[in-house]
């Protein structure tokens, strides 16, 4: 699930390449639009079919993807605040994929082509902009010319992709390294999947558009087409005020009502020694290093943005000086949350592990996993994010025994941030800085990203598991 | 476990493509219906007539604005009826475009009718009378099941046409 949005960007790859093919062959002409598309399809079924089949099922797999994104996100509720920018520029690459999609059914010149026309003039023919109704060029013959399909292609091959690129640019230019390519085995799985549709379902076209004939019934595509019934069910206008009052909604969204502002993280200075670790590990690009402002001797110093900073505390995680072994000073790290400081998580510890519990738990904050862990009584620490957890407090926890395992739980289907579960790895795996110090028996901690849809299952499984484990090691 | 549930997944997912993709049929019209679709446009006649300015009108205006004839801009609205068998199948009163009302008015609409054989009459007043047609055109036509009958104005001509497939 959290590989929609970049597997939303592989389909229109494959959309791309499959488009470029397709391109090679098509005469922009009335006569040579369909039977150049004809050819492709029968004649070289074997490239320029498949080609074409799979210029359609990815095509209609985009709106599948971004649909189930958007649900995603808002089910996250990870579109408020200083995340309403992504939120708000997807928007206009959803009505780019539709032009996209409807302006490639009609460069068929199909019965579909033809319903696609007259119906899409007819909503365009609402705005008040043309003085003549372009819906009147598609009820005779005679009054289209080869010169509509040359620009028909011209939007659909060369300027709409130009929007597109730039829409997906900007609409991941707030992250920090956004994942442009979902994981090689969804690629190959899909590809394959869409392969295996091509071959044993082509695309075809339907007869011939005939201005002299009105098609009496279609083989229409809902993914793209399913506004079109309306348009004769209602009026072009209302359909306009339907499409338009979703469009508001969705953009307006992140401030109906907007989301109660946390805190941003907090830096203090004379902790910060300007190691960057926290710039690096921010998914949303919100700190910045510059140059040393007091005089210390180190080069650079850490600046938050709290126009990009979500709160999540991952750069707390981040930072060396988070460590709870300090006892000459006091524990502020050189940076942290105010609402969920380094102090007030080592106290959360404490706390938590009177009793000496066989498992101690961290759990992300408004998780379904900490629920549980709540609900059957287990100690757990609450944490913004997992990626907040900085390694040492692990350490802290392990060796001094508190506890005999450690449990940290995160789920991909309920994460409010991001790339927390991922550092949280690495650091434990001594594969990120900073890393989990080696005298800490990596085999008392379990990591329990649990199953995209974030059922308690794995978790409790692993719980078992690890409370077994401590218990023969207690005996 | 996993995998089962991962080629679920899958399968769902591509079936979902396959379907939707083409399915259901939408139905657009009954089988023995045609349609009849009326579109033009055309510039209705000036509100008022041209009046000759003048000398002392002429004289205030500034000299690269001094034309003899003073000729109002707007255009009078088009009154169209379209009659199927006597029955009213189009009536619009059409406003000419522009900011200044000058241009033309455009007439668009497609009815869904009854194939077969029918009277039509189309009727247009330009000229801002009352209770008189400017122009007409009055034809029996047989339409067939899924026939596109366009009415239109012919400006060469300057008369209503009928443009049918057989024709």
């Amino acid at each position: 699930m959290k590989h929609l949005g970049s597997l939303t960007i592989f389909f229109s790859w494959i959309v791309l390449i499959s488009g470029i093919w397709l391109l090679i062959f098509y005469r922009t002409s009335v006569n040579g639009a369909f039977e150049s598309l004809e050819y492709l399809t029968h004649e070289q079924w074997y490239l320029g079919g498949i080609m074409r089949s799979l210029h359609r099922y990815a095509s209609d797999a985009m709106v599948v993807t971004i649909l189930l994104h958007i649900v995603r996100e808002f089910s996250r509720d990870t579109f408020r605040l200083n995340r309403w920018f992504s939120w708000s520029t997807g928007l206009p690459l959803v009505w780019m994929v539709f032009v996209f999609g409807i302006s490639g059914y009609w460069l068929v010149w199909d019965e579909l082509a033809q319903y696609v026309a007259i119906t899409s003039s007819e909503l365009l023919d609402v705005i008040p902009i043309f003085t003549s109704k372009m819906a009147a060029n598609f009820l005779m013959d005679s009054a289209l010319s080869d010169r509509f399909f040359t620009l028909m292609a011209f939007l659909h091959l060369i300027g709409l992709p130009i929007f597109l690129v730039f829409g997906i640019w900007l609409h991941v230019f707030r992250l920090s390294r956004p994942k442009i390519n979902p994981p090689k085995r969804l690629m190959a799985g899909t590809l394959l999947g869409m392969l295996l549709l091509a071959l044993l379902f082509p695309a075809h076209s339907q007869d011939k558009a005939n201005l002299a004939l009105a098609p009496q019934s279609l083989e229409l595509d809902w993914f793209y087409l399913h506004v079109y019934p309306l348009v004769e069910l209602w009026s072009p206008g209302w359909v306009w005020v339907l499409l338009t009052g979703i469009s508001a909604l969705i953009f307006f969204a992140p401030w109906l009502p907007p989301g109660k502002a946390q805190p941003v993280a907090a830096v203090d200075l004379d902790n910060c020694n300007g190691c960057q670790r926290c710039a690096d590990d921010c998914p949303y690009g919100a700190i910045e290093m510059l140059p040393r402002s007091d005089g210390k001797r180190y080069e650079y110093e850490v600046v938050v943005n709290p126009d990009l900073c979500t709160s999540c505390g991952i750069c707390v995680g981040a930072c060396p000086t988070a460590t709870p072994f300090r006892n000459q000073t006091a524990l502020i790290p050189g940076i942290d949350l105010p609402q969920r400081s380094a102090q007030d998580l080592k106290r959360s510890i404490d706390d938590a592990t009177v009793a000496k519990p066989l498992v101690l738990s961290f759990a992300c904050t408004g998780s379904s996993e900490l629920a549980w862990l709540k609900a059957n009584d287990k100690a757990v620490v609450e944490v913004a994010c997992i990626g907040q957890l900085p390694p040492p407090y692990l350490d802290y926890v392990l060796s001094r025994n508190l506890s005999d395992r450690v449990l940290l739980s995160g789920c991909a289907g309920n994460c409010r941030f991001r790339f927390g579960m991922e550092w949280t790895e690495q650091r434990i795996t001594r594969q990120r800085d900073p890393n989990l110090r080696r005298r800490v028996g990596a085999h008392r901690i379990a990591m329990a990203w649990v199953d995209p849809l974030c059922s308690v299952g794995g978790l409790k499984a692993q719980m078992a598991l690890l409370e077994k484990q401590a218990s023969e090691t207690a005996e | 476990m996993k995998l089962v549930g991962q080629v679920v997944l899958y399968a769902a997912f591509f079936a979902l493509l396959g379907v939707l993709s083409v399915r259901p049929r939408l139905r657009l019209m009954a089988d023995d219906e045609a349609i009849v679709s009326i579109s033009f446009s055309h510039a209705a006649r000036r509100v008022g007539e041209c009046r000759r300015l003048s000398q002392e009108e002429l004289m205030a205006l500034p000299p690269n604005m001094r034309k003899p004839e003073d000729c109002p801009r707007e255009r009078h609205p088009l009154q169209i009826v379209l009659l199927m068998d006597d029955q009213t199948l189009y009536a619009a009163v059409l406003p000419p475009t522009g900011l200044w009302a000058d241009g033309k008015s455009t007439a668009y609409q497609r009815i869904r009718v009854l194939a077969g054989t029918h009277d039509f009459a189309i009727r247009m007043n330009d000229s801002g009378t009352s209770g008189s047609f400017d122009f007409e055109n009055l034809s029996t036509i047989s339409l067939l099941p899924g026939e596109n009958l366009v009415v239109y104005f012919d400006a060469d001509s300057q008369q209503f046409k009928f443009h049918q497939v057989s024709q």
